[in-house]
């Protein structure tokens, strides 16, 4: 099993530990390994002089051995830890200091040795006591000799184990202080989102309104708890959608279905001529039509909610686009004497699924014409707007609409006039399909109106990516 | 011509029944998928009207069986759910035509008689009723040996009454077959209303004798007798 702490504080306090530890080791052994050289550094430069000095205080013996003399008495036999040896280049031992205790200093002297200016160099003694040790050649009156001095290095050793120790002493402390510490400081860092995270629980689909308590708006916490509450905020609107869009929809069936119901009792009441009976259920069979396009519209708002349906897009000139959608209610248009008019450069081409696209001008040439006086116009106009923009715009001299419900016309189930357009059959439905075709496409719709001085629908779409304004597709027919 | 009925709900399936036996089928209704497919397995049909979702075994299920099988008789789909995906997998499975709850009668009529006819679909040029004659290629109109004068839609509305004659045309039928518009959401009410009081105006009302009825409710339908 891998060892993973669970929460972040504990990973961020590891992680800061582990960092530290390796910092510090490194730390500890370069300030050892400086230690040491220098230490070493005078060591060996004690070692040279000591050399010289020896050198001097030899006395060749008449038997041919040689023997330290020194000029001050208590120097006569040198200190502990301070070994000698002189050998002849022929690898005669001449002399060993006492201290050495007939250990030998290493083996007879080679033909190089002490050839080369004086370098110490680190050895080893039988029994294991470290040394630096330096050799030169060297002439007593006649005679060459090769003269050894070392020294013990076990002091410098200790000195510097003695300095690990302590070092080692304080690691575990200053580590376990640091954890403590950075521990700590996470679980300050990090304690808003154990507050957000208690709060959040108890934000559920019926209390959408709470929103998570946010310290300090700047910091990334902060930031984090604001995107939070921001899509709580979208999360409730939604909501609140679906809530107003249920109880309009049910609104609306219940409309239809009180009318079934009421005709079809009260046409049992008493007996009726076949004749009469035929036109009650004709009566009835009218709402459930009605009931049908309820259903028929919410099913598409739906399903155009969830993204579900596919747009077969194909090139085609706006101009030509609000044509078609003319073509299926100007007979509406004629009955009321009011004329259709479009306008605009034909070589706007677009790129659309034709029946949807038709489906949202249809809908909003028909409200057109339902709230223009007869005989007025409605002008379709085409317009570029920029490089890549079209708009169609649907100008109508119908009354306006209201400022305070302009806002909300492409709400579903509004009514600017709630019994008025019930008896065009409307289920305030259409501008909102309209308005999520035109976005399908990549597009928007916005409305312009002063009451009394009719309305302007403006439908903008992106151009056709290419722009193959053909005569055949893009032209006048 | 003996039709199989697949539909677990008791009111549809009787209207169904009686429906269709007032146009002189001869109907067997199966209220479950098991008894549906114990009954084509045993029995001769000519054509399956099968509802999707059914219980016990899913229509889709029933169908696929079926076709497996090598049964060859037309099967008509009915369902409430009218996603393009359904749609697709009911006709990839081997349905023949699908109609999405709630559907108008008078088509499920004509797409019964479309799907008994198939094989033979010779579309005729020449079009009468009583007085009233028409040539679909020339696309000409007469009424009484007099010429009609006629828009293209209202053309187009007249020949499909005509071709569906004496059969009452649902306005979904209308809009899907003249105005060619799939969304039933779009308001084409008002635009057949007044495209049918023109097409009054032009063939019956200069003759004695109406063509052209409203049946409220359901739709219209072109025929002699009042």
């Amino acid at each position: 099993m891998r060892l993973r702490p669970r929460n972040v504080r504990s990973r961020l306090t590891l992680w800061y530990l582990l960092v530290l530890a390796g910092l510090l080791a490194l730390y500890a052994g370069v300030a050892s390994l400086f230690l040491f050289l220098s230490l070493r550094e005078d060591f060996d430069q004690n070692l040279l002089e000591d050399l010289e000095t020896v050198e001097e205080m030899l006395t060749k013996e008449p038997n041919g051995g040689v023997s330290l003399h020194s000029s001050h008495p208590d120097a006569a036999e040198p200190r502990i830890g301070h070994f000698i040896e002189v050998w002849s280049p022929q690898g005669a031992l001449l002399y060993r200091s006492a201290s050495l205790q007939d250990q030998a200093l290493g083996s007879p002297p080679g033909p190089d040795e002490g050839l080369h200016d004086p370098t110490p160099s680190s050895a080893r003694l039988p029994n294991g006591t470290r040394l630096r040790l330096a050799s030169g050649i060297y002439h007593i009156e006649d005679q060459r000799i090769v003269l050894r001095v070392a020294y013990s290095q076990e002091a410098l050793w200790r000195e510097l184990r003695e300095f690990g120790e302590v070092l080692l002493l304080g690691f575990p402390i200053a580590v376990l202080l640091a954890g403590f510490g950075g521990y700590a400081l996470a679980r300050r860092a990090l304690s808003p989102i154990d507050l957000m995270a208690t709060q959040a629980k108890t934000i559920s689909a019926e209390k959408l309104g709470d929103r998570l308590s946010i310290e300090n708006p700047e910091d990334e916490l902060g930031k984090l708890g604001s995107v939070f509450n921001a899509m709580l905020g979208r999360l409730q609107a939604a909501f609140d959608q679906l809530r107003r869009f249920t109880a309009d929809a049910s609104h609306e069936l219940r409309t239809p279905l009180t009318a079934i119901r009421s005709v079809g009792e009260v046409a049992l009441q008493d007996q009726r001529s076949p004749a009469e009976y035929r036109d009650v259920i004709g009566s009835m069979l009218e709402e459930v039509d009605r009931l049908t396009r309820l259903a028929e519209s919410l099913l598409a708002l739906s399903r155009a909610d969830a993204g579900h349906i596919q747009l077969l897009r194909e090139d085609i000139s706006l101009v030509r686009m609000g044509k078609e959608a003319s073509s299926v209610v100007e007979v509406l248009a004629e009955e009321k004497r009011q004329q259709i008019d479009i306008e605009g450069d034909a070589n706007l081409v677009v790129s659309v699924d034709r029946l949807i696209l038709r489906q949202a001008l249809v809908n909003l040439l028909d409200n057109a014409i339902k709230y223009s006086p007869a005989g007025s116009q409605i002008l379709v106009r085409v317009q570029s707007g920029g490089d890549k923009q079209a708009y169609l715009e649907v100008i109508d001299q119908g009354p306006g609409i209201p400022r305070e419900h302009q806002p909300h016309v492409f709400d579903r189930f509004f009514r600017v006039d709630k019994a008025r357009t019930r008896e065009w059959g409307g289920a305030g439905l259409g501008l909102s399909i309209t308005r999520w075709a035109v976005e399908a496409h990549g597009g928007d719709i916005t409305l312009k109106s002063e009451e009394g001085q009719g309305s302007t629908f403006r439908v903008s779409l992106p151009l056709a990516k290419v722009s193959s304004a053909s005569p055949s597709k893009g032209g006048l027919q | 011509m003996r039709v199989l009925v697949v539909e677990d709900e008791a009111k549809v399936a009787r209207a169904l029944r009686e429906g269709l036996e007032r146009e002189k089928y001869e109907v067997v209704v199966a209220p479950s998928g098991e008894e549906g497919f114990f009954l084509v397995n045993a029995e001769e049909f000519d054509l399956v009207l099968l509802d999707l979702m059914l219980p016990g075994r899913d229509g889709l299920q029933v169908l696929s069986t079926l076709r497996k099988r090598g049964l060859q008789t037309p099967v008509l789909i009915l369902t409430a759910r009218d996603a393009i995906e359904d749609r697709v997998e009911g006709l990839d499975k081997g349905a023949d035509d699908y109609l999405v709850k709630p559907f108008a009668f008078p088509e499920l009529l004509a797409r019964v008689r479309a799907l008994l006819r198939r094989g033979r679909t010779e579309q005729a040029v020449q079009l009468r009723l009583a007085d009233l004659e028409m040539d679909a290629v020339t696309r000409k109109a007469r009424r009484g040996g007099h010429q009609l004068d006629l828009t293209a839609r209202e053309f187009e509305l007249l020949e499909y009454l005509l071709r569906h004659k004496e059969q009452v045309v649902s306005r979904e039928m209308l809009a899907r077959y003249v105005w060619k518009e799939t969304a039933r959401a779009t308001p084409l009410d008002n635009v057949m209303d007044v495209h049918i009081n023109r097409l009054r105006r032009k063939v019956d009302e200069p003759f004695d004798r109406n063509l052209i009825h409203t049946v409220r409710g359901v739709g219209f339908v072109l025929r002699e007798e009042e």
